[in-house]
């Protein structure tokens, strides 16, 4: 149980620091990019010609990106969760 | 898991960590003092330069009885006692040796430390180690308040020998005061004065328990900054980054000022206002970042940062200069990564801080609380500490997408001084999986507010069906 | 809207997402305004980028600190709150006296977060609570727009108004005041207003009253509101546009409306008794006359009664306006308050209300800064405005009333300007929308029938006529450069707003006022943060019940940074305090000492900018206090006394005398001896100061900054002046006075009015 700091390694971020503002970037940008399209298909189309499948995925797929997105903002400004 | 952090916590209250958790003896120690045991040589070197009075005293032991010594005994007048915030023993190759606080029947006000030797000393040899003691508030400003152009004076007042259980055959001190401006001392024969230092002794067979006054007054104007009361918080995020914050409660507690202060004469000349402190030094680790410097009513504009191989220096001003009895506070923080403290192996993680870090030179500080936030999840957490402390109980904090609370273990201590610059340990267990959970929480709730419209342009709200029914 | 126009299929072929307009344009209006929303809050963060994340100058120091008290103690125990801190010995009942919707809203920010979660200090909160409302204000600015003329118009207004000066002004970040949150409630309360008069909804109407409620919560130019609406009303009755629409409309909202006023502690009965409220209730009344005289004209609608129902009609309002003057004599509404009527004469307040003339946004606006403030906005609004008159409907008539009031007060008040900023911004965008409609339509055939479609949702049959007929008009069109000649110049008069606009924000209005910065030949620059080292001092070193005598302007401040108790604060409500501690300053040591110790000074915090060339500071503000006094002390001070003989106003060797002498000019120049090359230069009045070299008898200097901004000064007791200076050698250490002390002390206190020292009877030494 208890280990001797000399078996331990030292702890790094699973994701290295440096790549937080692309990823965040690319992340942000991709879950905008399906929250509009999202968004946009909810107002255009009409109680006939929904699909709710479509409209699941679309958000999921917007909500994944976009919680990592603002994941990797959070730690790219500086507060680490 | 951590739902089991309260019940846990609960039986930690106020449990007090002794020092050196291995030594085999408890608080309840009852010592005897030896007649086997002689002090052969004592040099005592009593530092008073800052505000200070650092003691070291280079010990010769002699074993005169009949069986191996293996501890000795350190005692400290009852005058002093609750001045001492530092006590360490080291032997002859530097090697820091077991100490612990004892008892002796019949020397109720005196406090005893109970050594432990390394190899116990044979019989009629000898064995040198080095006792270092720190006393804070020892020196006294006399007067007790000055005006803005006067020199601090303090007074030192201590004893003139060695304290200690056991005979001494001769014995020598030396004061350092660095200045010449000594208003008076004791004079007791053999005594000389040197530059910035009186050099007491040799004084020759002096018995056990011996006191006598040695008062010194002299000027003293070195930065006397108390730190009243430091807030240490360390937050612990296993994305690779530590955040250190500091909130400092600093006052000058030489003498007072007295009369007015004058803007004039303190621009006149840099020599002018010399008890009073315009800024002082602080020192980082060098993996520091994004420091920042501020109090309540926002960023102290006034600091230089300087980056150095082995520290970052800070030279903070203060926002107006420090004269005795004035007080200032004001918040400190930075990011250090975390792989220079946190160490793991698979879900276990072991975290190696700094219980105080350097706010001064030659600090003293009052109340030291330290707080370890570590990672929601964190679990079966176990601390060791270099020396006594009182933990407080466990609480949770709540932070940015947080749903139960991450585990805060406080530590708190009085009379710190920067001897006690060391290192605590705290092991916990953590899965890595749980780092997943913030982002997983923010995708979630994005989710809902998704589904939330999804079911929100299904429902009609209007009162006349026909009428929309016949727009579309 | 959207569906009965995606109902309507407008292109034939699919091109990928865009392929329904609908859609299409609504992504562009979001977008637009979510842009806009962006560019208002980033052109606002420049104190921020500068600075820091700090409450700017004064007022808002007070809101901040009440927000930070009502987050603390709870929003009940703020309503209660008594502040023993402020107007000392009076104190301030501050739940009674404070319009609380500000820090309700922030607190509600606060609370919100910090149920999520999210530990963001309340400060930070205020700090950025104006930005992210002006892109609120931008939405509602929009949603007024298009109610009155269309959708590109209201994104025209919604992009001007997120980045014009006039408006960013009260609205940086750190300028955390009522104006922040109240021009975002007065636009959204107009919006909803139209929205009722032309649907004659009770559910409009109500939401109207909802907004005009927190409106009143948020800013006292909730007065405004409740006077503009009464006007359209009246001036509709007058045009002969009475509708069932408008009697619902109006009636709804106003009791509504003046119920939910009352509940504010601090407005309280002042709807129904105080003149300014008087215009809502005769309206109300009048529209009760007209629509019981309608009423009895639909009985019979043979035309007999028309003369009736006019002559019906000036009675009522005739017998309305009796009433209220009638009322108003005996005493039951109180008549109009010297504020409102300096609105109308512009000397009023320089005659009867110095302290409101004394604060340089109360003075007359410059022409200058109608074009500073809006740019090429005001150059195009009359454009706007003539449109909405000669294509007239209920809702024009409002914008109309409005923007006419507007440009009357912000012509009288630097400070109204804020409130002729959204209006000018709505019809700037009506004009802009006009004008590229016309040089755009031709061109772009297949939006023209969208546009048409929209103005075809106007009530209004003369609107569709209109554009019937430009379109008509465009088939003769401009020349053929012309068009594009015109886009490109508009485009660049576009450019060139937002050019100025974010000049002014920068170098204007983003001044944190409490933090300078100066900069040097090189263009490094230094921070002077002389305000905060001095408020630090004194909460950190003064006692924490000291008293602080300063001029109002800095109360709040230090009341906020400080933490300290003050006479007299930006809440000017007591003119004969601040006259005092105007005399205090403006009398000679010996007479300021009496006041001081009566109104129990400990230290007097002054201003002084002579160091470093500030100019806003106490001596040049002094002459107000020398005015403010003498109003309520006429045979103490005489403000001529204050200038030399040639009437003029200086401090050097050719001042006045009692100029010299006075607490003010002491304070100042006290041992300032650095300064400019003659050592002791004042470099804001270019003058050596004419006395020099004195000492201070009842006063001793505690602090001052570092560069020479700030200096406080400790008032001595009575027992610590008036006695022989013991020389060093002869002090000796009085071993046991703790018991004497006492007495000694209170023997002193008897002396007080003998300052004979019995020599060598007896030495003290403290």
């Amino acid at each position: 149980m208890s280990l001797e700091i000399e078996s331990m390694v030292r702890h790094v971020s699973p994701i290295n620091p440096a790549v937080f503002p692309h990823l965040t970037l690319l992340l942000l940008s991709i879950g905008i990019f399906f929250t509009a399209w999202f968004f946009v298909y909810e107002v255009t189309s009409t109680k006939s010609s929904r699909d709710l499948f479509k409209e699941l995925l679309l958000s999921l797929v917007a909500s994944l990106f976009s919680g990592f997105g603002i994941l990797f903002l959070l730690l790219w400004v500086g507060i680490y969760v | 898991m951590s739902i089991e952090l309260p019940a846990k916590s609960k039986m930690r209250i106020f449990v007090v960590f002794l020092l050196f958790i291995s030594a085999i003896c408890g608080s309840t120690n009852v010592d005897t003092i030896s007649g086997e045991v002689k002090i052969k040589n004592v040099d005592r070197i009593i530092d008073c330069s800052s505000q200070l009075v650092k003691t070291t005293s280079k010990i010769t032991l002699e074993n005169t009885g009949k069986a191996p010594l293996k501890n000795f005994l350190l005692a400290v007048e009852s005058s002093v006692k609750d001045n001492l915030s530092f006590l360490g023993v080291k032997d002859s190759n530097n090697k820091d040796l077991r100490l612990s606080e004892t008892v002796v029947k019949g020397y109720g006000d005196v406090r005893f430390y109970r050594v432990d030797l390394k190899d116990p000393l044979n019989v009629g040899s000898t064995a040198v180690v080095v006792a270092e003691a720190v006393l804070t508030k020892a020196l006294q400003p006399y007067p007790t308040a000055i005006t803005q152009q006067e020199d601090q004076l303090v007074k030192f007042i201590g004893n003139l020998y060695f304290f200690s259980p056991y005979h001494v055959t001769s014995q020598k001190t030396n004061v350092i005061l660095n200045t010449k401006t000594i208003e008076s001392f004791t004079k007791v024969k053999p005594f000389s004065q040197l530059d910035g230092t009186l050099v007491y002794g040799a004084y020759a067979n002096i018995g056990p328990f011996t006191e006598k006054e040695l008062s010194v007054h002299f000027k003293n104007n070195s930065p006397f900054l108390t730190v009243s009361r430091i807030e240490r918080l360390i937050e612990v995020s296993h994305w690779g980054n530590i955040a250190i914050e500091e909130k400092i409660e600093i006052e000058h507690t030489g003498a007072k000022l007295k009369g007015p202060f004058s803007r004039y004469d303190y621009q006149q000349d840099h020599h002018s206002g010399p008890a009073s402190v315009r800024s002082y030094k602080t020192f980082l680790p060098a993996s520091a970042a994004d420091v920042y410097y501020r109090d309540t009513n926002g960023n102290i504009s006034t600091s230089n940062m300087k980056v150095k191989k082995d520290s970052v220096e800070l030279d903070l001003r203060p926002r107006y200069p420090l004269f005795g009895g004035w007080k200032t506070h004001y918040t400190l923080g930075y990011n250090v990564p975390s792989y220079e403290y946190l160490y793991h192996s698979g879900n276990e993680y072991l975290l190696k801080m700094r219980v105080i870090d350097h706010v001064v030179d030659d600090m003293q500080v009052d109340e030291l609380v330290t707080k370890v936030i570590l990672p929601e999840g964190a679990h079966s957490i176990k601390a060791n500490f270099p020396y006594p402390l009182t933990r407080l109980p466990d609480t949770l904090h709540y932070t940015y997408l947080d749903t139960q609370g991450r585990p805060v273990i406080t530590f708190t201590k009085r009379n710190v001084v920067e001897n006690h610059i060391q290192d605590f340990q705290l092991r916990y267990t953590f899965p890595t999986i749980f780092m997943l959970r913030e982002p997983l929480l923010v995708v979630a709730s994005l989710y809902t507010l998704f589904l939330c419209v999804i079911i929100y342009v299904r429902l009609d709200f209007s009162i006349h069906k026909e009428a929309h029914v016949k727009a579309n | 809207m959207p569906a009965t126009i995606a109902a309507k299929p407008v292109n034939g072929p699919d091109q990928g997402i865009f392929h329904n307009t609908a859609g299409f344009s609504t992504l562009i209006t979001v977008t637009v305004l979510t842009l806009a929303w962006l560019a208002g809050f980033a052109s606002r963060l420049f104190a921020v980028i500068r600075f820091e994340s700090i409450i700017h100058e004064f007022d808002p120091w007070f809101n901040y600190r009440s927000t930070a008290y009502m987050v603390e103690h709870g929003f009940y125990n703020f309503l209660n709150w008594f502040d023993e801190r402020a107007w000392y010995p009076l104190g301030r009942i501050v739940g009674g006296t404070v319009y609380p919707g500000l820090m309700l809203t922030s607190g509600t920010i606060h609370w919100f977060l910090h149920a999520l979660n999210i530990p963001i200090h309340i400060r930070d909160i205020c700090v950025f609570l104006a930005p992210v409302f002006s892109g609120l204000t931008a939405i509602a600015t929009y949603l007024l727009t298009s109610e009155l003329w269309s959708r590109g118009a209201g994104l025209f207004a919604a992009c001007f108004i997120a980045i014009v000066p006039g408006y960013s002004s009260r609205s940086v970040a750190g300028s955390y005041d009522n104006e922040g949150i109240a021009i975002f409630a007065l636009q959204f309360t107009y919006y909803l207003w139209l929205k009722s008069v032309k649907s004659g909804s009770v559910f409009w109407s109500v939401c109207t009253a909802l907004s005009y409620f927190y409106m009143v919560s948020a800013w006292g130019g909730y007065v405004f509101i409740i006077n503009l609406i009464p006007l359209h009303v009246f001036v509709l009755l007058i045009m002969g546009r009475f509708s069932q629409r408008l009697f619902v409309s109006y009636t709804v909202f106003y009791i509504i409306g003046l119920v939910f006023s009352m509940q504010i502690p601090f407005v309280g009965f002042q709807p129904i008794r105080t003149s300014e409220h008087m215009a809502a209730s005769g309206v109300f009344a009048l529209l009760m006359a007209v629509g019981a005289l309608k009423y009895l004209h639909s009985l019979n609608p043979k035309g007999e009664w028309k003369q009736l129902l006019i002559l019906g009609t000036i009675v009522a309002a005739g017998a309305v306006f009796l009433a209220v003057v009638a009322l108003t004599y005996m005493g039951i509404i109180a008549p109009w308050s010297g504020r409102f009527y300096s609105l109308w004469d512009t000397g009023y307040a320089k005659i009867h209300i110095p302290i409101i003339a004394s604060v340089s946004e109360h003075q007359p606006t410059t022409w200058s800064s109608f074009f500073f403030d809006l740019h090429v906005l005001v150059c195009t609004f009359p454009v706007g405005l003539w449109y909405c008159i000669k294509n007239i409907n209920d809702e024009r008539v409002f914008v109309a009333l409005y923007a006419l009031s507007a440009v009357y007060f912000a012509g009288v008040m630097v400070r109204l300007m804020l409130t002729l900023t959204p209006v000018v911004c709505v019809l700037a965008g009506i004009a802009f929308s006009i004008i590229l409609e016309l040089v755009l339509k031709e061109e772009d055939t297949t939006q023209a029938p969208i546009e048409t479609e929209e103005v075809k949702n106007d009530k209004s049959g003369k609107a569709k006529k209109r554009v019937q007929e430009t379109v008509q008009a465009q088939d003769q069109g401009p020349g053929l450069y012309a068009r594009p000649g015109t886009v490109i110049a508009f485009m660049i008069l576009l450019m060139l707003f937002s050019v100025h606009c974010t000049w002014a924000t920068s170098n204007a209005y983003s001044s944190p006022s409490i933090v300078l910065a100066s900069y040097g030949n090189d263009g490094s620059r230094r921070i002077l943060d002389d305000f905060r080292e001095a408020y630090g001092w004194l909460s950190q070193n003064t006692a924490e019940d000291a008293r602080i005598m300063s001029w109002w302007d800095y109360g709040y401040q230090i009341a906020g940074m400080g933490n300290r108790t003050t006479l007299v604060d930006n809440n000017t409500w007591n003119n004969s305090h601040i006259a005092l501690v105007g005399k205090a300053m403006a009398s000679n040591e010996t007479a300021a000492y009496e006041i001081m110790s009566m109104l129990d000074v400990d230290y007097v915090l002054v201003i002084f900018g002579g160091a470093i060339g500030y100019s806003g500071d106490d001596i040049n503000k002094f002459i107000w206090m020398v005015r403010i006094a003498e109003g309520e002390h006429p045979k103490d001070i005489h403000e001529a006394d204050y200038f030399t003989e040639r009437g003029e106003y200086r401090i050097d060797a050719e001042g006045s005398k009692t100029m010299l002498n006075c607490l003010m000019y002491k304070l100042s120049y006290y041992r300032y001896d650095s300064g400019g090359s003659p050592p002791g230069y004042d470099r804001t009045r270019n003058a050596l100061p004419g006395n020099r070299g004195f000492k201070l008898t009842y006063l001793e200097e505690s602090y001052t900054t570092e560069h020479w901004l700030v200096r406080i000064y400790r008032v001595k007791k009575r027992d610590e002046f008036n006695r022989p200076r013991v020389p060093l050698a002869k002090r000796t250490i009085p071993t046991s006075n703790s018991i004497s002390k006492k007495t000694s002390k209170r023997r002193k206190g008897l002396l007080k009015n003998k300052p004979t020292v019995v020599k060598g009877k007896k030495m003290r030494l403290e």
